[in-house]
């Protein structure tokens, strides 16, 4: 919240090892240029599908299935756009896109600011049960909603939120993966004294909570929005089950209709699907280096 | 460092408070406001459909939201019925109808079945509503047991064949449409040798059919008797399933058929690539023929009888039960199924009437298809076929029974499945799927 | 809180704004006391409750739920009404009608697994050994690399799905210049699922590869000097610096990966088209998945669906025991 406030140098703490300064293990070799090579096409391969989106989305329904097929962008991105825009799902993609943003915020919200409590506790706090109850948290981890969705469906339908963007968000207030990440990262970037001077200075927990451990947990929790993010915003299964051919749709079940013969023109398809990833596309050229240090980040402790 | 100083603390609060709010408004504030109105009194009525209907393309949205201006009409399509109907037979349970909901005649009886009946309203009493205008049996088909009709019939699909008369001329086969007809009358099995003859000089790359399957659901679909008897599932004793399958495992042998899959992607993509000849056109159909080959192939299609005819497909409006708006949707529905409406669409993309009283209408019978043929007396044709349809037996299974089926001969077709691996297949797939 | 642990500096009443003054009543003191003990004692029960209510509302009782329904005969479109079968629907699913579509689908999730983790884990393993050299436009690879990943499901589906549509898809046009195909991708079972495993692995690959460099960087310098001073080529120190520094790393991933491909839906289900639903015409790339959401969401049977997700929360437990034992024995060996 204020620039003043003490962070420590959470980055190099979080790898989890003390010896993560010592890294670049290979970095003393500068890479040849095979290596830029082999990269190079490994980042055309990444690369190329996004671009020949924004090919087919800027063609027609004849010239994107051509053969040889279109390798430059034709002059129809606009039209095909626009037209996506106005009647993908009924009511539009504009719908969709608020409707995933509304959905993925509000679980990026709550996911981290749950998680930062949670993790707070069980890297900091002593209470009893805290070792069994970690170990569920952990345990949970690998348990997928997949298995969970039949009674999900049949709870929501009784809790009268089919189709509210409710039923897409309840379920996922809070991750284990969450918990965990924040416990790893404040178990090593929160030191204890910081945490005894506030309690010497009087402060209660809450205050502790907010004055200490946020701050010194804001670069994980960018990390952990970001990710979570991303995760919301793309998940599948539970939405086509609740949401499905809804007028109310978020972007994958907008995108799944499109796919599953809601249009007749490819051109039309990509241009759903470039609109659908672009929001996603344009947060990563804005953050990308937060994510990917993210990603190394929460990986390490595995 | 540890001393905290209040002025943060309030800042800190505050910004808790917001961002707590934010949560609170993001739960509270996305719920779906679709049908329900808004502040200035304006209702927006959603229209869940599948193919195409024809309401937009013959502007009745735009005239009815004229003649009622506290209303919005949005619709909400999906090209392909059977993935409608997966998501529709899913909000049925679930909820997050939309105010009006099409249903195809293969569902009707599910529909009208005491599973899902009570999730409809009763549409006979709707303002403007005459039994009489209707097509009986259609009529017949929405109703459940205890008298309710929950569904108004929009159109019927009398069969006809829509044809490429280039490709017929270039494969040395008669072009006019009577001489065309003449080729198949009376036996589907004609169909497929026709096939054959067209395949021996057909242009390279093209096919006589587009899809066995298509073939498949015309021959069951010109039989009386079809996966229904007296009330019981008897495909596997249907004589008509048994010749169609046969046909279908001749065209498919023969290589008259190109093996789309319909209405999938690819299958619109080669009516405008023209790769075959021929598809069994419902009247439903012609709006798909035009809109998929393009303005590029104006006046190459051309429209002849049926080896036999018969009723593929045809459809009903519902209004769902736990719709906000039911007396607005009622309204609504009651007049895009009106003689005049219907007559509309009709001439727009050729949906026949199921509202006999359309019939009479100046510009139905006499109507002609200035993209197929052209000129195309598709009025006449389909009208006369539409009186004369015996409807068959129908149960509440044959969706899935016609989905499975398509999906058999697809897997001669696609996956190189021999005949019997195919039928066993389909066997397989109807028993597993009927508890 | 965090007096517990140290008491004594607590007590230490060198600020006075903590001690009240000697002259006030005790009263609010008591209170202010009791207070703090709640504070104490309650507040990481507080702060943990989220997630264990979420947890309970949305985790734990769903999945024994579902083990209530898979015992019964649900109907999608009366899901209130249930009736007890037993054990029908997991007979169904291991012996009678479905049986056949089951073991098809767990063979299916299966191969599909292999194919879309293994090559993905060893090219993401070999860039991030690249990637750890010293480069040019290293931010630009890295994150190009990454690109995918923000890539959903279906939009990466719907076109990977028109580069392999057989009208006009671009992999036929590429197998054309090499005189090859036109190949019919999503009928054929092998081709279907290796189009299937090319959606996983382009949209997995750079992630893997970024976790994996992470851990390469965390490895100490020194293993690396004191491997070229014993004469080690690159290749070596890759082989035996590296991997063997990675093994915890590569072993989460390969869980991350394998729980994955267990639960793959959005990409088969998209692929389909159509009949997308049953893991295409021939259920040639079903998986457990789909199967479980053609049983329950396409057929309306709930209960049986809930035998396939039980069915497949089994199959985690025992991949969980196998992870452990395999974790034990690493452990061990080390």
């Amino acid at each position: 919240m204020t620039t003043t406030t003490p962070v420590p140098h959470s980055r190099h703490r979080t790898a989890g090892r003390p010896s993560a300064r010592a890294g670049r293990a290979g970095g003393q070799h500068r890479a040849g240029p095979l290596a830029h090579i082999v990269l190079g096409l490994a980042a055309l391969a990444s690369l190329f599908p996004l671009y020949w989106t924004l090919v087919a989305a800027s063609t027609d329904s004849h010239a994107v299935v051509s053969s040889p097929p279109p390798m430059l962008p034709g002059g129809n991105l606009f039209k095909n756009l626009t037209y996506v825009w106005h009647n993908a799902g009924g009511r539009g993609m504009g719908v969709a896109l608020l409707n995933s943003t509304l959905v993925a915020g509000a679980v990026t919200v709550s996911t981290v600011t749950f998680s930062v409590l949670a993790g707070f506790a069980f890297a900091k706090l002593r209470f009893r049960g805290m070792k069994v109850l970690l170990g569920l948290v952990l345990s949970t981890l690998a348990v997928p909603a997949q298995l969970s969705v039949v009674p999900l469906f049949i709870l929501t339908k009784n809790l009268g939120l089919s189709n509210h963007l409710g039923a897409l968000i309840l379920p996922v207030l809070v991750t284990a993966f969450g918990v965990f990440f924040m416990r790893q990262f404040l178990s090593q970037a929160l030191p204890t004294e910081l945490l005894e001077a506030a309690r010497v200075d009087g402060a209660n927990s809450l205050r502790v909570i907010w004055h200490v451990v946020f701050p010194i947990a804001r670069p994980a929790m960018a990390v952990l929005g970001m990710l979570t993010f991303v995760q919301s915003w793309n998940d599948f299964l539970w939405p086509i089950i609740v949401m499905n051919g809804s007028t109310n749709p978020t972007v994958q079940v907008a995108l799944a209709g499109l796919g599953t013969g809601w249009s007749t023109d490819w051109s039309v398809i990509t241009a759903g699907a470039l609109m659908g990833t672009l929001p996603l596309l344009l947060v990563f050229a804005l953050f990308g280096r937060h994510v990917v240090g993210g990603i190394t980040q929460g990986a390490v402790k595995g | 460092m540890s001393r905290l100083s209040l002025p943060r603390a309030r800042s800190g609060s505050a910004a808790l408070v917001s961002a707590v709010a934010a949560l609170a408004l993001a739960l509270t504030g996305c719920s779906s406001d679709e049908g329900s109105a808004s502040a200035d009194g304006k209702i927006t009525l959603t229209v869940g459909t599948f193919g195409t209907f024809g309401y937009k393309e013959a502007g009745l949205y735009d005239a009815y939201m004229k003649q009622n201006p506290g209303i919005t009409i949005k619709e909400n399509p999906t090209t392909v019925e059977g993935n409608y109907w997966t998501a529709l037979q899913t909000r049925l349970s679930g909820g997050g109808l939309d105010d009006v909901q099409a249903l195809e005649v293969a569902r009707i009886s599910l529909a009208t079945s005491e599973d899902l009946a009570d999730a409809f309203v009763d549409l006979s009493d709707a303002p403007g509503v005459d039994k009489k205008d209707y097509l009986p049996w259609k009529w017949d088909q929405a109703t459940t047991a205890d008298g309710r009709t929950i569904g108004l019939g929009t159109d019927v699909g009398p069969m006809a064949i829509c044809y490429r008369q280039d490709l017929f001329k270039a494969a040395g086969l008669p072009s006019d449409p009577e001489s065309v007809g003449k080729l198949w009358a009376g036996d589907w099995a004609k169909f497929v040798e026709v096939g054959k003859q067209y395949q021996a000089k057909a242009p390279k790359g093209t096919a006589f059919m587009d899809s066995a399957s298509g073939l498949f659901n015309a021959v069951v679909s010109s039989s009386p008797v079809q996966y229904y008897k007296d009330g019981k599932l008897a495909y596997k004793d249907s004589a008509s399933v048994r010749t169609a399958w046969d046909l279908a495992v001749k065209a498919v042998q023969g290589k008259t058929s190109q093996g789309l899959k319909m209405f999938d992607t690819p299958w619109q993509t080669a009516f405008s690539k023209s790769t075959f000849a021929t598809t069994v056109c419902p009247s439903w159909q012609q709006a798909n023929v035009q809109q998929f080959s393009g303005p590029g192939n104006k006046g190459k299609w051309n429209i002849a009888q049926p080896p036999a005819a018969g009723n593929w497909g045809g459809s009903f409006l519902a209004v769902p039960a736990s719709g906000k708006h039911v007396d607005e949707a009622k309204k609504l529905v009651a007049w895009l199924t009106a003689p005049e409406q219907q007559a509309k669409v009709f001439q727009k993309v050729g949906n026949i009437p199921a509202n006999q009283a359309a019939y009479d209408l100046p510009g139905v019978v006499g109507y002609k298809n200035a993209y197929i043929g052209p000129d195309a007396a598709t009025g006449l044709i389909f009208s006369t076929a539409a009186k004369s349809i015996k409807p068959a037996e129908t149960g509440p299974r044959a969706g899935d029974l016609t989905g499975a089926f398509s999906t058999g001969v697809l897997l001669m077709e696609q996956n190189g499945k021999t005949p019997e691996e195919a039928w066993n297949a389909t066997v397989r797939q109807i028993d597993s799927t009927i508890q | 809180m965090a007096s517990t642990t140290a008491p004594s500096r607590n007590g230490s009443a060198e600020r006075p704004d903590t001690q009240p003054p000697p002259a006030r009543p005790t009263g609010p003191s008591a209170w202010r006391s009791r207070l703090h003990r709640w504070d104490t004692k309650g507040t990481p029960y507080a702060l943990v409750a989220p997630f264990f209510l979420v947890f309970a509302a949305f985790g734990l009782f769903p999945l024994l739920y579902t083990g209530w329904l898979s015992f019964h005969r649900v109907s999608l479109y009366n899901v209130d009404r249930a009736e007890w079968v037993g054990l029908r629907n997991y007979e169904d699913l291991f012996t009678g009608q479905v049986s056949h579509y089951f073991w098809n689908a767990l063979l299916n999730t299966f191969t599909l697994g292999v194919l879309s983790t293994v090559p993905q884990l060893l090219i993401a393993l070999g860039l991030a050994h690249l990637l750890n050299y010293r480069l040019r436009a290293r931010g630009f690879l890295r994150t190009a690399l990454l690109a995918p990943y923000a890539t959903s499901v279906a939009a990466a589906t719907l076109v990977f799905a028109l580069i392999f549509s057989p009208e006009g898809g671009m992999a036929n046009w590429v197998l054309g210049l090499f005189g090859a195909g036109p190949l019919h991708w999503e009928a054929g079972r092998w081709s279907s699922q290796f189009a299937i495993s090319v959606i996983v692995t382009w949209r997995w690959t750079g992630y893997n590869a970024l976790i994996f460099l992470a851990a390469m960087q965390a490895v100490p310098r020194e293993l690396y000097e004191a491997a070229a001073l014993d004469g080690a080529n690159r290749w070596q120190q890759f082989l035996h610096v590296t991997i063997p520094a990675l093994r915890p790393t590569i072993l989460f991933t390969v869980i991350v990966s394998t729980i994955g491909a267990t639960q793959l839906f959005g990409e088969p289900y998209l692929f389909g088209g159509q009949s997308g639903h049953q893991g295409g015409t021939d259920h040639q790339y079903e998986t457990l998945g789909i199967l479980m959401y053609d049983q329950g969401f396409h057929s309306s049977m709930l209960g049986r669906a809930s035998a396939v997700a039980w069915t497949m929360f089994g199959l985690l437990l025992l991949i969980g025991l196998v992870n452990a034992l395999l974790t034990r024995r690493l452990r061990a060996s080390q």
